[in-house]
């Protein structure tokens, strides 16, 4: 199972992207390339929503903040996972894009010869979360390559 | 980089202007005028053979510049990127005004009225040309996208709404003001100390991290979005905290928008009333506006009111977020020291200055005479020179006889008595309970009607103050279209977990108050 050479890793940090880093790893040769792609979606452009009583300083100050509270979960999620493919001696690269989830891995997923698409699964209802899926059906139809989607961790 | 996207976009938005104003000029629209009009007088013929003209030439003239010629680097460049933008938001507003609102309030009228509230849906669900702006808004950058080359002028969509806020100034008496302004500190300053104390109470028992209650008391508390983007930053809240507050406030406000007018109008409320209620009530500063010209949409005084509310919300914001930065302060190690100086510079709304610049020039006598306060038409006769057909006539006198008895309040009765006793207004206090008479429906239509024209008989408005109304309804219009482009699905759809039930009680325990403290408390004029 673990004789992948080149992996693209699509995951964002929540439990069910979580167990899809785990696999990643675990399916990956000693030496392979694990690509992680990081999509910020679209619904962060909308979070100033229809806010017109403040002045520009004021709502550049919130993006700025936004920004940077967005690039440190980033960072933190990149560092946890570039640790654990450091341990298994694999080559680590990571791609941070703003977009609509299954374009952007599409996208990616055209850049380099990848052997398998790695995500997880959505998260079960009840779960709080933020709501921003991958559409898993145009994603399907679309991708030229192997794709794994991994079960939700059982809680 | 250059901004100036080229594209022949705003180009043809200038010839649909055109076009508008070319069928409408040279009467190739009659058919479909008298259509909208359903049988009264079409309101926008005016506006469809001037504004569309204007407005459509500038288009024509900037888009053919911006198809063809290349732009440079540079200031131009970056205010010419805003003009196709603006012109896109513009063109949503004319078409509603002008051909979407009619055309639903004839369908609206086709269908008939609405069970024994003796209203038709359009009126009852304040399905006009704001609302229904908005709703486009809502539609375009949720279903189709906002274009490209329109992006950055959307955003001048606040700049129309501040403008019109600021010359909203123009339209205050000293008296209006003052009490207005007493009235909303009263109930914006109860019912923001108690909603904000209500959510950090709730978020304590709910035990949520003290930076997502610190952001979601100020949404629910002050003015919403605008107030999240605020204190945010202060409180050092989560993105996922962010999130979840935004999309319960956007969701609430949108509701709201809808929900309020209808309610106003089936406990039929004065335009004060509702204007109170709307400006504490609904958690989203953007939506108060958009419901008080949903509720009242020919006229502008339940704006009034909301606006002077939405006013007093964004000056007491510094003070909110500041008290937040220091309670967050105390309760998390980690917090930034707080710098007071700078939280009340910043965060000063200074649109506010000139709000009261322009109400300061208004009470000099610079935009109509003094005499249009005074009331010249209040105290003159026929003799002195009130014209005899504006004078109340012989049967309209039986008719308000006969119905005279409806009215219950001494005052307003005995408004009534001396408007029939002499046949018109005699004082500026009679014409206003008079208008409050007007506003609270209680007279059958027709008198109703009687009243109105009663009324305009002896309250005359300045030229430039006409026109600043004019100016001040499309800027609300433009602003609103414009800010509809800004709430998308996806943050709406964010709301959930304990910020949602939080607002939920909060939100709605605001609202019920708000409506029972206005309906006792506040009377139905000025």
């Amino acid at each position: 199972m673990n004789s992948l050479n080149h992996v693209l890793l699509a995951s964002h940090g929540t439990t069910g992207a979580q167990a899809a880093e785990q696999m990643a790893i675990r399916m990956c040769t000693s030496g392979a390339k694990l690509h992680h792609l990081i999509v910020v979606p679209n619904l962060w452009k909308g979070m100033t929503g229809d806010d017109w009583l403040n002045n520009g300083s004021t709502r550049n100050t919130y993006r700025r903040y936004l920004e940077s509270e967005l690039g440190r979960e980033v960072d933190e999620h990149c560092e946890r996972i570039s640790k654990n493919a450091e341990e298994k001696n694999l080559q680590y690269s990571s791609e941070i894009v703003l977009g609509e989830p299954e374009k952007c891995l599409i996208n990616s997923s055209k850049k380099a010869t990848f052997d398998l698409v790695i995500m997880g699964s959505p998260r079960p209802k009840g779960i709080k979360g933020l709501r921003s899926r991958m559409k898993t059906e145009s994603l399907t139809h679309a991708l030229e390559i192997p794709l794994l989607i991994v079960p939700y961790p059982p809680s | 980089m250059v901004y100036t996207k080229k594209s022949p976009a705003l180009f043809i938005i200038g010839l649909i202007m055109l076009a508008i104003w070319f069928l409408a000029s040279n009467g190739m629209m009659e058919g479909y005028i008298e259509h909208l009009a359903a049988g009264k007088k079409y309101k926008y013929l005016g506006e469809l053979t001037t504004l569309a003209l204007y407005f459509g030439g500038i288009s024509a003239l900037v888009g053919a510049w911006q198809w063809f010629v290349t732009p440079k680097k540079g200031d131009w460049d970056y205010y010419s990127s805003t003009i196709a933008g603006a012109m896109f938001i513009l063109l949503i507003a004319m078409l509603v005004r002008w051909f979407v609102a009619p055309e639903v309030a004839w369908v609206s009228i086709q269908m008939g009225k609405v069970g024994d509230t003796g209203k038709y849906i359009h009126k009852l669900l304040g399905l006009n040309y704001i609302v229904l702006g908005i709703v486009a808004g809502i539609i375009v950058v949720n279903w189709f996208k906002v274009p490209d080359w329109a992006e950055n002028g959307v955003r001048l969509s606040r700049l129309g709404l501040k403008t019109g806020v600021i010359l909203l100034g123009t339209l205050y008496s000293a008296a209006e003001l003052a009490n207005l302004g007493g009235l909303s500190i009263i109930m914006i300053g109860f019912f923001v100390l108690g909603s904000v104390g209500m959510v950090l109470w709730m978020g304590s028992l709910m035990k949520i991290p003290n930076s997502m209650a610190g952001v979601l008391s100020a949404g629910m508390g002050v003015c919403g979005v605008s107030a999240t983007v605020a204190a945010a930053p202060v409180v050092q809240a989560k993105s996922v905290e962010i999130a979840y507050t935004i999309g319960t406030i956007l969701l609430w406000g949108v509701g709201s928008m809808f929900v309020f007018p209808v309610v106003g109008q089936l406990l039929d409320m004065s335009y004060v009333q509702f204007g109170a209620w709307a400006g504490t009530g609904i958690l989203n500063s953007a939506q108060v506006a958009g419901a008080a010209l949903a509720y009242q949409p020919d006229g502008i005084e339940t704006l009034k009111v909301a606006e002077i509310f939405n006013i007093t919300r964004v000056l007491v914001l510094p003070i909110i977020v500041l008290w937040l930065a220091m309670w967050y302060v105390k309760r998390e190690e980690h917090a930034d020291k707080v710098n007071v100086g700078h939280i009340m510079i910043q965060k000063f709304p200074v649109f506010v200055l000139g709000f009261i610049l322009l109400f300061a020039l208004s009470t000099t006598g610079v935009f109509a005479p003094a005499k249009h306060y005074k009331g010249k038409y209040f105290g003159n006769t026929v003799d002195t020179g009130f014209k005899e057909k504006n004078l109340l006539k012989e049967e309209q006198i039986v008719s308000l006889q006969a119905e005279i008895d409806k009215i219950q309040r001494a005052d307003r009765k005995d408004a009534v008595l001396r408007l029939i006793e002499n046949r018109k207004i005699m004082s500026d206090t009679d014409d206003a309970v008079i208008r409050g008479v007007i506003n609270a429906k209680i007279l059958s239509k027709d008198l109703n009607h009687v009243l109105k024209k009663a009324h305009k008989a002896v309250r005359h408005q300045a030229k430039m103050i006409k026109a600043f109304r004019k100016w001040i309804t499309w800027l609300f219009a433009f602003g609103l279209v414009g800010l509809g482009m800004q709430i998308t699905f996806s943050s709406m759809k964010q709301a959930g977990g304990a910020p949602a039930m939080i607002g939920g009680v909060v939100g709605l325990t605001k609202a019920i108050l708000s409506l029972i403290v206005v309906i006792w408390l506040v009377s139905e004029t000025v």
